[in-house]
């Protein structure tokens, strides 16, 4: 089949998304080709203004807008409840689960020799110097469920033991080697009571 | 009643497309050597266990003027059909599904249990540990989805571990590192060595009664796990002592840049009369020592699913003597669901000893015809 040169250019750009193939970019291609052009314009505009406008908090390292982010500078939140996460996505499932009123440390990454990560790369003092600094009381490791979570979570222990006062993981309730992700709300919520010491 | 039903061949070895459909208790298959009948026993096993017993590389699977291999059977169990879908590509694109489904491969090993027994498995008695290694994980993979995710996870650690073993710049704060490592290839590996200590003892008692069968109880079997870690018969000191050894081999670690402690330079002793029967049997003893492990793995398959499994017997008969092939055919007859069995000698006289309804295949350069045999009574 022959396309236009720029519905080819759209659908191979629409390709490029993760989990998108010909198929449902084509599909999107022409759900675009149907929309008003204002509603296009907005649809890309929104792209551009997320690009630019989101940063990583320079406390948590959390998406954010400003300098800092919403839950970092929202008085309201637990100040002695700490949750560690891998990813920035990982703390949007968390916030929808509605259970967790803390605030957020994001490594952007786990431990793994293999790759090159280690304790640097995962900038670890900084966690250590806020959890220092900030009195916290409680840190809730909720790395992902797999080999290089769990030695992450072990590390962290580790380094974090002696300054605060509990150290917990949420883990299990998530399936074997998935992300905190894929987690649904309900086991998200039970494995947030039923977390472990360690 | 579990069996496979029937199966179609596509691109596999010499196999370029076949149907067959299978006798639900016994399946002859003869033909001269090399003409096609170990490969059928291995795509029937394939479906299974969705690796080979005779190569660990995928590739060799398919048939030489193919690009990838396609296998759909149909088991039966409890009265359902379970259509198994195998195909695997070239660029090593390997997909299974069941009944349409999407599965994974630690779902599917445990479902529809095969146990084969071939010339090769003399090896299991012959060489050195890594063949036994790759057995008795495999055996447990098959009876504990478990030990298989640990399985993973643990050769994970190990390969992360090494690396940090390997790396000279991070020497300074290298027990800092490693520590993490440590605690899960402790956590894993002790857990490793606990269920194969189960498997083993529960192999042997079984194995043992079999060996009495095979040898009129002239001889005995044991069996009895060697592991890098000592924990003298305590299983609970197992991750205690794994952690002390891991302390005094550290320099050697740093020199050899891996791991010198754990599940995966373990081993297993087979003893014949209290003997390693890796040095001191003959051939014919240690052909019945393998046969007893895997006719051991029928029954520990057996208690778990209430149903036999279905067993693929790759040329061995012509190398028993009579006494022996009778033996083996009783515990069939007593153990077994559907059984297989491949021969290029005659096996009449015996066959008809049986006096079982059962199809005969013949096969001839990778194609199959096959006739159906009824009894006699
Ligand atoms: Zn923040």
């Amino acid at each position: 089949m022959a396309y236009p040169v720029s519905l080819k250019k759209l659908v191979d750009v629409l390709c490029r998304f993760p989990g998108i193939g010909q198929k449902t970019a084509q599909r999107l291609a022409f759900y675009l080709l149907g929309c008003s052009r204002e509603d296009v314009i907005a649809i890309a505009r929104a792209m551009v203004e997320a690009k630019d406008r989101l940063t990583f908090c320079v406390i948590c390292g959390s998406l954010a807008e400003a300098e800092s982010c919403s839950y970092c500078s929202d008085p309201g939140r637990d100040q002695s409840l700490l949750c560690v996460v891998q990813e920035p996505r990982d703390v949007l499932v968390l916030e929808r689960t509605g259970q967790y009123r803390g605030l957020y440390h994001v490594l952007h990454g786990a431990l793994s020799p293999l790759d090159g990560i280690g304790p640097e790369e995962l900038k670890l003092d900084q966690l250590v110097r806020r959890v220092e600094d900030k009195n916290v009381g409680e840190v809730i490791v909720a790395t992902n469920p797999n080999v290089e979570g769990d030695a992450t979570a072990a590390y962290i222990a580790m380094l974090l033991k002696p300054l605060a006062s509990r150290v917990t993981r949420i883990a299990f309730g998530l399936p074997v080697g998935g992300d905190i992700e894929y987690a649904d709300d309900l086991t998200l919520s039970r494995s947030l009571e039923g977390r472990r010491e360690i | 009643m579990f069996y496979i039903d029937n199966l179609l061949i596509k691109g596999f070895r010499n196999y370029r497309q076949q149907q067959l459909q299978f006798h639900p208790h016994l399946n002859i298959l003869i033909g001269d050597n090399a003409q096609g009948k170990t490969n059928l026993l291995e795509s029937i096993y394939y479906l299974s266990v969705t690796r080979s017993f005779r190569t660990n590389h995928d590739q060799e699977l398919t048939h030489w003027e193919e690009q990838s291999l396609y296998l759909k059977g149909t088991f039966i169990k409890n009265g359902f059909n379970h259509v198994v879908q195998i195909s695997y590509l070239q660029n090593g694109r390997f997909k299974l599904t069941i009944n349409n489904d999407p599965v994974n491969r630690y779902d599917h090993l445990q479902q529809f249990p095969v146990v084969v027994f071939s010339p090769d498995d003399l090896q299991i008695v012959r060489e050195g540990p890594s063949i036994r290694r790759r057995f008795i994980n495999l055996e447990a993979s098959r009876l504990s989805p478990k030990y298989f995710k640990e399985l993973r996870a643990y050769q994970r650690v190990l390969l992360q571990r090494n690396h940090l073993l390997k790396d000279k710049q991070n020497r300074r704060q290298i027990n800092v590192l490693l520590e993490p490592w440590d605690q899960s290839l402790i956590a894993l590996g002790s857990n490793i060595i606990r269920y194969r200590v189960e498997v083993i003892s529960d192999l042997e008692k079984e194995a043992q009664l079999f060996f009495n069968l095979m040898t009129n109880s002239r001889e005995t079997l044991s069996l009895s796990y060697l592991s890098t870690v000592n924990y003298c018969d305590d299983l609970l000191e197992i991750p205690k002592n794994f952690h002390s050894a891991l302390m005094t081999k550290r320099d050697q670690e740093f020199n050899r840049g891996s791991t010198a402690i754990g599940p995966h330079l373990d081993d297993f002793k087979i003893l014949i009369n209290g003997y390693d029967a890796r040095r001191f049997s003959s051939q014919g003893q240690k052909r019945t020592a393998a046969l007893a492990l895997k006719m051991a793995e029928v029954y520990l398959f057996k208690r778990q699913n209430h149903e036999g499994p279905i067993i693929l017997l790759d040329d061995v008969f012509s190398e028993f003597d009579i006494n022996r092939k009778i033996h083996l055919l009783d515990f069939l007859r007593d153990n077994s669901g559907q059984c297989f069995i491949s021969t290029a000698v005659d096996l009449n006289n015996l066959i008809e000893s049986l006096n079982r309804e059962h199809k005969i295949f013949s096969i001839r350069q990778g194609c199959a015809s096959d006739e159906i045999v009824r009894s006699s009574s």
